[in-house]
């Protein structure tokens, strides 16, 4: 695998901060089982929510489910089931944020939860920048791996898409 | 879990407002597109290009059977789920003799072991069939020293053709004798029961390869000839003692399909449209029927083990774990 020209996405980092093993599968373009309720329901939520807003924008190695303006600010927006694992979805703003950025585009973000009713603001912060940059060399370093890291057992294996290939 | 869809009667089957829609002689009828996962077709149906690219939008398997229910062959749409590394794997896996070999033996062996479950459960019931696992199990015991595929195919062969023989014992029934193994046509009742259900089985299982990143063309045991499908043959060694055999042993001792349900062509026999649509209908209960997996504690279909082996395998080619081939417990 020629990993150095592997893209880092905003999936993968959400992935990693969630478990590692998946963003190995992931970055080996190892998708996830097509019969998971989750995914489904993943894919129904961005159809079905803020239908009203920009939505899903493709720019380069981001795909970020929708973009507004208010007043002066471009606002990004990443919608997610719950706020479970709400650091990985706040990660995966900076990201976006932190790319737009190197587009000179100044943005700010916004993780949604409508089935929560919830709407965290997210900047990007120096201390965020320095975080996500650390984890640009920790996914590298694992997704070099010839082979994945091994399962390990966490709260997010119950209802993800790779758990029967993981445990069985 | 999603259906699977059969077509036994003749007609039309068209994309009709973003959902699949069919008209027959007998009616129509809207397929909703979101709950199904694979279509079979028994009857005489047209189609046209656009409900291909519907199908394969939606990640849908076309197979089709001909008149008198022989596999004719499946659409199966552009790979979904590709992954470079993932085939890379399992080219290295078929190239390197070695490692061909112990996956074949795999098969084999885990093929043999549910065989040997089926007979254990006619032998606690009193059938005297001690004497054929004995030589299967001599068999068993030599899939090592087989040095190619083509041995270990043969002796697969010799081990079915003992199991087989088992089949009069445990049927005891005189309008499904076994005789000897015929395809092609199959010249009597038993042979086309087996042909069908084999054939049934191995487009349920490339339907299952569909929703992994294996290729179905790689096989080990069975030879790839890039142009056919020889993986789901491989995996069906290892379920077909455990779904078709056993589903055949009900439907016949239970009295359910009967001479009726046969007919004569050319120079053989086959099912007609009734016994192909009872065993179709059973065979489907069969795959959804759940049984308790012992690693993953929880109940899970046997459409399902399907695929959990077909996981097995990707790990193994991952050398991640050795495979472990499926062996029922009882």
């Amino acid at each position: 695998m020629e990993s150095n020209k592997m893209r880092i996405t905003g999936s993968l980092i959400n992935a990693f901060y969630i478990c590692p093993r998946k963003a190995w599968l992931l970055a080996h373009e190892f998708g996830p089982d097509p019969e998971n309720v989750f995914i489904e329901l993943g894919r129904i939520l961005s159809e079905e929510t803020y239908r009203r807003e920009k939505k899903e924008i493709v720019l380069e190695n981001m795909k970020i489910d929708l973009i507004k303006r208010a007043k002066e600010d471009v606002i990004v927006g990443e919608v997610k089931k719950s706020s479970k694992g709400h650091h990985a979805a706040k990660m995966q703003l900076v990201f976006y944020l932190y790319q737009l950025k190197q587009y000179g585009i100044s943005a700010k973000g916004e993780l949604l939860i409508p089935k929560e009713k919830k709407k965290f603001k997210i900047d990007l912060t120096q201390e965020l920048e320095g975080e996500l940059k650390q984890t640009f060399l920790s996914i590298k370093k694992t997704i070099n791996q010839t082979q994945p890291p091994l399962p390990k057992k966490s709260s997010f294996c119950r209802n993800c898409a790779y758990k029967d290939f993981c445990w069985v | 879990m999603k259906r699977t869809i059969y077509i036994f009667s003749d007609g039309e089957l068209r994309r009709k407002q973003n959902t699949i829609y069919f008209e027959g002689e007998k009616g129509r009828k809207y397929i909703p597109v979101e709950n199904i996962t694979e279509i079979m077709v028994f009857g005489e149906i047209t189609i046209n290009k656009r409900i291909l690219e519907f199908l394969s939008q939606n990640e849908i398997i076309l197979h089709f059977f001909n008149h008198y229910g022989y596999y004719t062959g499946s659409f199966y749409p552009r790979e979904h789920l590709n992954s470079g590394y993932m085939i890379l794997k399992q080219a290295e896996h078929y190239l390197d003799n070695e490692k061909r070999l112990l996956l074949a033996r795999l098969f084999v062996w885990g093929a043999i072991e549910n065989i040997k479950k089926v007979l254990n459960y006619y032998i606690n019931r009193g059938v005297e069939l001690n004497e054929i696992k004995e030589n299967i199990k001599n068999l068993q015991e030599t899939i090592g020293d087989c040095k190619n595929v083509e041995e270990l195919m043969a002796l697969e062969g010799n081990a079915r053709d003992y199991y087989y023989k088992g089949f009069d014992l445990i049927l005891n029934n005189p309008d499904f004798v076994f005789e000897s193994r015929t395809r092609r046509p199959p010249l009597n009742r038993l042979n086309a029961l087996i042909s069908f259900g084999n054939s049934l089985l191995y487009t349920v299982i490339l339907s299952e390869i569909y929703k992994t990143h294996l290729d179905p063309r790689i096989g080990f045991l069975h030879t790839t000839n890039f142009r056919r499908f020889s993986l789901n043959l491989d995996i069906a060694e290892i379920f077909k003692p455990i779904i078709v055999d056993r589903l055949i042993f009900t439907l016949i001792n239970k009295g359910m399909i009967k001479k009726t349900h046969f007919e004569k062509h050319l120079n053989g026999i086959v099912l007609n449209e009734k016994g192909r649509l009872l065993f179709v209908e059973e065979m489907d209960k069969r795959l959804k029927a759940t049984i308790k997996h012992q690693k993953l504690r929880r109940n899970v279909s046997y459409r399902h083990l399907i695929k959990l082996e077909l996981y097995k395998l990707e790990k193994h080619l991952m050398d991640e774990t050795c495979y472990q081939p499926f062996i029922a417990r009882w």
